[in-house]
């Protein structure tokens, strides 16, 4: 019986090796990897025990704040809830997302580059403490582009012209960061989207607001000039199709300034066929079209815009037919952009040509009270020439003083903008309007997109252009 | 030094570590310690000291390591659980209070295991109507169908059913080890015994089957197997029933593997759980997060994280089944596998008392409760460590629950006992031995 007995023990000690085995498996050699896996929402959870870093707004006023209760940390947003897309969320369950995401290493004090009493905080193993980031957006401006979009659905980006300071990121509808958690399955199941940043992911057809574009790359290749004259019939036939205005309107005798004031289709379907598809997408290229624009959110959460196809974007030497040059001309077609780039091109006009990089952080200031970042603003692209976006400016004055963006005209400011209203086919559109002011020395570029409407972008997006650019323009400093 | 001065040495350094345990989760909860803290902290030390004293004067020769083991287990779960959930740790003090009771009624009533041979078939009837019982009128908790709930309690009756059968197995297989281990005849070449000696084969191989298919629980069915086959090992020394019934219990497992889901999504979860990370593995998962988390050292009783914001432990059942996550969580490798290794001197003693004690019950018995408590704790720390399929089971002494905590406190009763009479036996004097033989 006892050798029985020894021989059961001995099993019974090596099932107990191999837990301890098993267990320093678990525990040391594969700690790190069980630690990486995207299941493991430990270190975000953990991460509620530590101050996060606050997100102010451009004015120093507390957007997201930290609030303590029961040891724990929770967001706060005294001001209401601001640009939520945009902020993004930092849920325990649902990981995180926009600059939330993006600024996580510095809002929870892990970032390298936060001074002197981080490391030594950090050897003594002492809980780090989140930095705080100011940001460029305003709140009051912020508001006004929310108010705007509320009970609609689309977006309202607002751009320093000068720096590519973002002062307003406005997306609708939106939801409460707050009861994310407990909203989430319908925020996700809502076919309007209410997660989605619109300014950065959302792709529509830019419509005549591209004319913008197409406009530059006329000027910039000499094919027109902005007294150039054209004759329009109502429709332009071409390659076995035909390119009509909006509303089926004809102008008859027009030059090219007119054409932009009161959004002509003919005239720029023509220009397009003038350029040729390779010139009109290499000028895209030059504004930021075919790449995703260089404003730091996390993987994914910026879209390039661009030509579409079934599969995605298509490249910029897929093939076009002068039907589809035509139309792309007027933004039609598979042209699709990002309210974020329609502004950019906006912006690169109001600032003598050059596109500059998109940002949001003004600056990082560490819990200790050291300024560890700030914001310098850098040129991205050049989009056009100067005297191609000084031409362009005066046009654009003329569509908001005679044109179809007359009601988003401001007393005492000249405002620039152009008008865009993408018939989507059944029955409703998406109505554009992009702009920038003082039309001598542009500070604000803005761009409205209002998604199933059945107005144009001159009657219903331009006035809302028209309060945002005077709310920017009433701030005592932007970024 | 004497069985009982060792014993009370022990005592105090496990009360030693358990206090330096449990003041440091609570220090790290309320930032202070006041009074109620220490009374708590007496208390459990308290129930130990009597414990002591009644195994000192019922029982001055039993094993004297038993009881500091139990003592340093029972604290290391009693801080755990307070440190998950305070309230329930008063419940389990108060289960443990019950559970000392019941340990001092066994050593009282019974003073002597020998007296339960007699009692074996009665013994085997409870075991036995315990689990019909559970099958009948059990309530599925976490798709195993374990608990029976009565007058307001929840009550776990495998966990003493195991105790009945491992004392009938003990007597029964004692009894007919020299019939069961003479070959009678040879099929394919291997001698086997008579056919009817292999009818308790068969019914412990329905009732596992019957627990795998109506408890739909794995752990269980693989415990009683195991004790089943391991006791018939040691009583007739011949592998033949070893590798049968381990065929058996393979082939009932893989029955119920293909026919209840519950035992089948175990299965397919411990197989790969990262298909299942929201759903059925996500316990597993979460639990193998919690335990990789504690790295060498661990993050400190009462430092870890364990909880939530919302108070709701990281892993469910954390404070049952998964109390081990926390463990390892909060004293790292180091703490688990020192806790681990607690439970091997646990079942090194119970085997040792086994390997010495006089006769072929007092072997069965000790062997088989040794066995049992072993295997419990492998099966809980390999399914929580994704080793073996996870199945819902106790960690003996460590986890919340009191069928758990009383009736292992009434299984080390039982191997004291066994232990006493063996060292009795062995270095007593005549008159004691003769005292002995007289009671048995």
């Amino acid at each position: 019986m006892n050798k029985a007995i020894s021989r059961i023990f001995v099993v019974g000690v090596v099932l107990f090796v191999a837990l301890v085995v098993n267990l320093t498996w678990i525990m040391v050699v594969r700690a790190a990897w069980f630690e990486d896996r995207p299941e493991n929402k430990r270190s975000i959870a953990k991460e509620l025990k530590i101050k996060r870093g606050e997100l102010l707004g451009f004015d120093g006023s507390i957007i997201a704040g930290s609030l303590r209760r029961s040891g724990y940390y929770y967001r706060d947003y005294p001001q209401g809830t601001l640009a939520p897309q945009l902020l993004g969320y930092d849920s325990v369950r649902y990981g995180r997302s926009g600059i939330e995401q993006q600024l996580n290493e510095a809002l929870t004090g892990k970032a390298t580059d936060l001074g002197v009493q981080s490391w030594i905080d950090r050897l003594l193993g002492r809980k780090p403490k989140g930095a705080d980031v100011r940001l460029t957006l305003v709140p009051a401006v912020q508001k006004t582009a929310q108010q705007q979009l509320a009970g609609l659905k689309g977006a309202i980006v607002v751009l320093d012209p000068k720096t590519g300071a973002l002062v307003a990121s406005a997306s609708a509808p939106s939801y409460e960061p707050t009861s994310l958690e407990e909203d989430w399955a319908r925020l996700r199941a809502d076919a309007a989207a209410p997660l989605l940043d619109r300014p950065t992911q959302g792709l529509y057809a830019p419509g005549s607001a591209f004319k913008v574009v197409t406009a530059a790359a006329g000027l910039d290749y000499r094919k027109v000039t902005p007294t150039t004259e054209f004759v329009d019939t109502g429709t332009y036939v071409v390659f076995g199709g035909k390119v009509t205005n909006y509303g089926g309107a004809v102008f008859g005798p027009n030059d090219f300034t007119t054409a932009l004031t009161f959004s002509i289709n003919t005239t720029f379907a023509k220009l397009g066929n003038m350029l040729a598809s390779k010139r009109l997408v290499a000028s895209m290229q030059r504004s930021g079209f075919y790449q995703t624009p260089p404003l730091p959110l996390p993987r994914g959460e910026v879209v390039p815009s661009g030509r579409y196809g079934k599969k995605g974007l298509l490249p910029p030497d897929a093939f076009m037919d002068p039907l589809a040059v035509a139309w792309a001309a007027c933004g039609q077609e598979k042209v699709l952009a990002t309210p974020l780039q329609m502004a950019l091109v906006t912006a690169a006009v109001a600032n003598g040509g050059r596109v500059m990089k998109p940002y949001y952080v003004q600056q990082v200031t560490s819990a200790a009270g050291d300024v560890v970042q700030k914001a310098r603003p850098e040129q991205w692209l050049v989009a056009m020439k100067p005297a191609t976006a000084t031409a362009l400016n005066t046009m654009m004055q003329r569509v908001v003083n005679a044109g179809t963006g007359a009601s988003a005209a401001l007393e005492g400011i000249q405002v620039a903008g152009k008008t865009g209203t993408a018939e989507r086919g059944d029955g409703t559109n998406l109505a554009w309007f992009v702009a920038f002011a003082p039309a001598a020395d542009p500070k604000v570029a803005v761009v409205v997109v209002i998604e199933d409407t059945q107005s144009t972008g001159g009657e219903v997006a331009a006035p809302m252009a028209a309060k945002v650019l005077k709310s920017a323009l009433a701030q005592p400093a932007l970024p | 030094m004497s069985r009982r001065n060792v014993e009370l040495l022990f005592l105090v350094i496990a009360g030693a570590v358990s206090t330096m345990a449990y003041v440091s989760v609570y220090a790290g909860r309320f930032r202070e310690i006041n009074r109620l803290s220490i009374i708590y902290g007496l208390v459990f030390v308290g129930i130990f000291f009597v414990l002591h004293l009644l195994v000192r004067f019922v029982l001055p020769q039993a094993d004297p390591f038993l009881l500091p083991i139990t003592a340093l287990l029972a604290a290391v779960g009693l801080t755990e659980i307070f440190r998950i959930r305070p309230s329930l740790a008063l419940v389990q003090g108060q289960w443990l209070l019950v559970g000392a009771g019941l340990f001092a009624l066994t050593v009282v009533l019974v003073r002597d295991h020998m007296r339960l041979d007699r009692y074996r078939y009665i013994m085997g009837a409870i075991g036995l109507g315990l689990l019909i019982a559970t099958i009948v009128v059990g309530t599925t908790v976490n798709g195993s169908k374990l608990w029976i709930h009565a007058f307001g309690f929840s009550i776990q009756p495998s966990e003493f059913a195991k105790l009945a059968i491992v004392i009938f197995l003990a007597g029964y297989l004692n009894d007919k080890k020299v019939l069961l281990s003479v070959p009678t005849r040879h099929v394919l070449g291997v001698p086997l015994p008579a056919t009817k000696y292999f009818g308790p084969l068969i019914v412990m191989w329905f009732l596992s089957l019957a627990m795998l298919v109506f408890m739909k629980d794995f752990g269980m069915a693989l415990l009683f197997m195991s004790i089943f086959v391991a006791l018939m090992y040691i009583a007739t020394a011949r592998i033949i029933y070893v590798v049968i019934g381990g065929g058996l219990f393979a082939a009932a497992a893989a029955i119920a593997v293909a026919i209840v889901p519950h035992v089948q999504d175990r299965f397919s979860v411990w197989l790969d759980p990262w298909p299942h990370a929201a759903t059925t593995g996500y316990q597993l998962l979460q639990s193998l997060f919690t335990i990789a988390d504690g790295g060498v050292a661990g993050a400190g009783f009462g430092r870890g994280f364990l909880l939530y914001a919302n108070r709701q432990p990281v892993v469910p059942d954390l404070q049952t089944d998964f109390i081990f996550a926390a463990i390892a969580n909060e004293m790292g490798l180091l703490g688990a596998a020192g806790v681990i290794l607690v439970y091997l001197l646990f079942m090194w003693r119970g085997f040792r008392i086994a390997v010495f004690a006089p006769d072929g019950f007092s072997k069965l018995l000790a062997a088989g409760l040794a066995f049992a408590f072993g295997l419990q704790t492998f099966i809980i720390l390999g399914g929580v460590t994704r080793l073996i399929p996870l199945t819902g089971i106790t960690l003996p002494f460590v986890s919340y629950g009191g069928s758990s905590i009383t009736a292992n406190l009434m299984l080390v009763a039982l191997l004291l006992m066994v232990s006493q009479r063996t060292n009795v036996m062995r270095e007593g004097s005549d008159l004691e031995r003769r005292r002995l033989a007289e009671r048995g």
